[in-house]
């Protein structure tokens, strides 16, 4: 094998290693040769067979009793979990921490930097992952997800005073891909707590605190200074220092819609300002966006709530029971019946989620 | 950075930014395969998890051959098949099974080196009688076996992007795009992964050969 004849490799070649089509590479060729021993062989189990293939030698002589067969394989399969499950007693990586990977660079976690021929590190309680411009890093937990940590990041795990463990984003962005059940998984910003509702989002926190959470698949919650905001799947979420989220709302909304909004949110503005943008908001509204005239309902006051309400009644009416005065009201019960009604998901398990971290 | 609360900012804050951007998505009309198999699996099809076995077992082999002990890769995946048929409730999205099953792998074989007793060295780990022929020990470089055996030592020894890459490609048989496919990866970065991978292992042999024909070259004087 001669590194000086790769030199002018040309693209064939490359076409070669990357998918076995155009000029074959004779160098390639030889390791494919002399590496496919080392092949999976073996043919595909039927399950549940899988479960028990070596474990249980008997099992190949059953197949005379189909029936009976089918029940045991049944009880064979759940035993071999249970076997495999606690016999070796695997201690789940979001007990422990997550296991960190690097990608690029040299991300540190705590005071060491991992080089590129370091294995897997572990982000603990207690310990940063920081990734300076040229690096990134990757991080999984068996019984939670996994994380990429974008150049530029900076990620602490922590307790809070309730026992639970969470991340904290200082700053930077993390894309995350989350399998624990909802509620599970909570990342804390400077300006927001995210609350994993779902399965993916990415989320990005700027050195001033401010941060945007932007949901690719399921929902994530968002809240603080007792602001809550629901982002579903498509939509997205500003928060801001002091202020918490602001309101979520689809990324195809009109651009009308979102600079509105936007300066309702954030902007100094006068009364009257903020009454021209609210008019905005609710003319430039589909649908759709009943998710942002929804959480326009809390965050209006008294004033401009019944023409939130009038407008998303237009476009949702709500569902019996479910009055003007109870919303101007701001009634919870209402209020989360009629978000159960816009189809986004249940909000019970935001309210469950409630309770449990606060320990209730 | 800073952020104005200009909507318009918003969007290019995060969309425009060279160093971001959104979560992966898969799109190949498979993925809609693997969320109808995930389905019928979850509804206690077995069948349809065996299909998903048969189509991600190379996968699961080669991440597993790329980090433990060669005797110990098709127990594990065994055990990794088992975690992912007991934890299929918990996946909520079946598209995004691959990446789910690849990461289950990679802890499945962490967790190994967790528990392990004393882990053996990746050299001393072939079969007895491929060290036995391999290339340090044979004047003309090799049985087959043996280059193989040192070839594959040299692929374990690289960063873990780059072996469990070129494992899935050199061993498992796997295309670029395929491996893209069934990880979640980016075509990119698998891509590169290969390129480097492929790099690397070059000069790691090119190192082990000059210093066997050194060593030859000593004994033989």
């Amino acid at each position: 094998m001669n590194a000086g004849n790769k030199a002018s490799e040309g693209g064939t070649r490359n076409d070669y290693l990357w998918n076995g089509s155009g000029e074959p590479d004779p160098e390639i060729q030889r390791l494919e040769m002399l590496l496919r021993r080392y092949q999976r062989s073996g043919s595909t189990p039927v399950f549940p067979q899988v479960a028990q293939n070596r474990r249980w030698a008997f099992w190949p002589r059953m197949g005379m009793f189909p029936r009976l067969a089918a029940v045991a394989a049944a009880v064979v399969v759940v035993a071999t979990v249970a076997v495999i499950v606690r016999g070796r007693k695997t201690i789940p990586a979001v007990l422990t921490g997550w296991n960190v990977t690097r990608v690029a660079g040299a991300p540190r976690v705590g005071a060491r930097a991992m080089g590129a021929n370091e294995g897997i590190g572990q982000l603990v309680e207690g310990q940063t992952l920081e990734t300076d411009e040229g690096s990134q890093a990757h991080l999984t937990a068996l019984e939670t997800g996994e994380i990429e940590v974008d150049a530029g990041t900076r990620l602490r795990m922590e307790r809070t005073e309730t026992g639970f463990r969470r991340l904290v984003l200082d700053r930077g962005t993390i894309h995350a891909w989350i399998w624990a059940a909802p509620g599970k998984f909570v990342v804390d910003t400077p300006s927001a707590l995210a609350v994993d509702l779902g399965c993916a989002y990415t989320l990005r926190v700027d050195d001033s605190g401010a941060g945007l959470l932007r949901t690719s698949r399921g929902w994530v919650g968002f809240q603080s200074n007792g602001h809550e905001s629901f982002i579903p799947a498509g939509a997205a979420c500003a928060t801001r220092l002091r202020i918490g989220p602001g309101t979520p709302y689809f990324e195809n909304a009109p651009e009308a819609l979102r600079a509105a909004l936007a300066r309702f949110d954030f902007a100094d503005s006068t009364a009257e300002q903020r009454a021209d943008d609210l008019s905005i908001v609710l003319a430039e509204s589909r649908k759709t966006d009943a998710l942002t005239l929804w959480h326009l309902l809390a965050r209006a006051d008294e004033s401009e709530r019944a023409r939130v309400f009038d407008r998303l009644a237009a476009l949702v009416p709500p569902p019996t029971g479910v009055t003007r005065e109870g919303i101007l009201h701001l009634d919870r019960a209402m209020l989360d019946r009629w978000w159960n009604k816009l189809g986004f998901d249940d909000i019970a398990v935001w309210r469950h989620w409630e309770r449990e971290w606060a320990g209730k | 950075m800073r952020m104005s609360a200009g909507a318009g900012d918003r969007v290019d804050w995060f969309g425009a930014s060279p160093g971001s951007r959104a979560v992966k998505e898969r799109t190949p009309s498979d993925v809609r395969d693997d969320a109808l198999l995930v389905e019928s699996a979850r509804a206690g099809d077995r069948a349809a998890f065996g299909l998903l076995y048969e189509r991600y077992a190379r996968l699961v082999h080669g991440i597993l051959m790329a980090r433990v002990p060669l005797g110990e890769v098709d127990d594990l995946a065994q055990d990794v098949f088992v975690m992912a048929l007991r934890r299929l409730s918990s996946l909520r999205d079946g598209a995004r099974f691959g990446g789910w099953l690849a990461a289950i792998a990679r802890n499945r074989a962490n967790d190994h080196h967790r528990h392990s007793v004393s882990e053996v060295e990746w050299s001393d780990e072939l079969p007895a009688s491929e060290r036995e022929s391999g290339a340090m020990s044979n004047p003309k470089g090799a049985t087959s076996a043996g280059e193989a055996a040192t070839i594959l030592a040299a692929i374990r020894s690289l960063p873990d992007a780059y072996k469990e890459t070129l494992i899935l490609r050199l061993v498992e048989g796997m295309t670029g795009p395929e491996i893209a496919e069934r990880t979640g990866l980016t075509p990119g970065s698998v891509r590169v992964n290969l390129h480097r991978g492929m790099q690397q292992l070059r000069d790691k042999l090119e190192r082990t050969l000059a210093g066997s024909e050194g060593q030859r070259e000593r004994s033989s004087s």
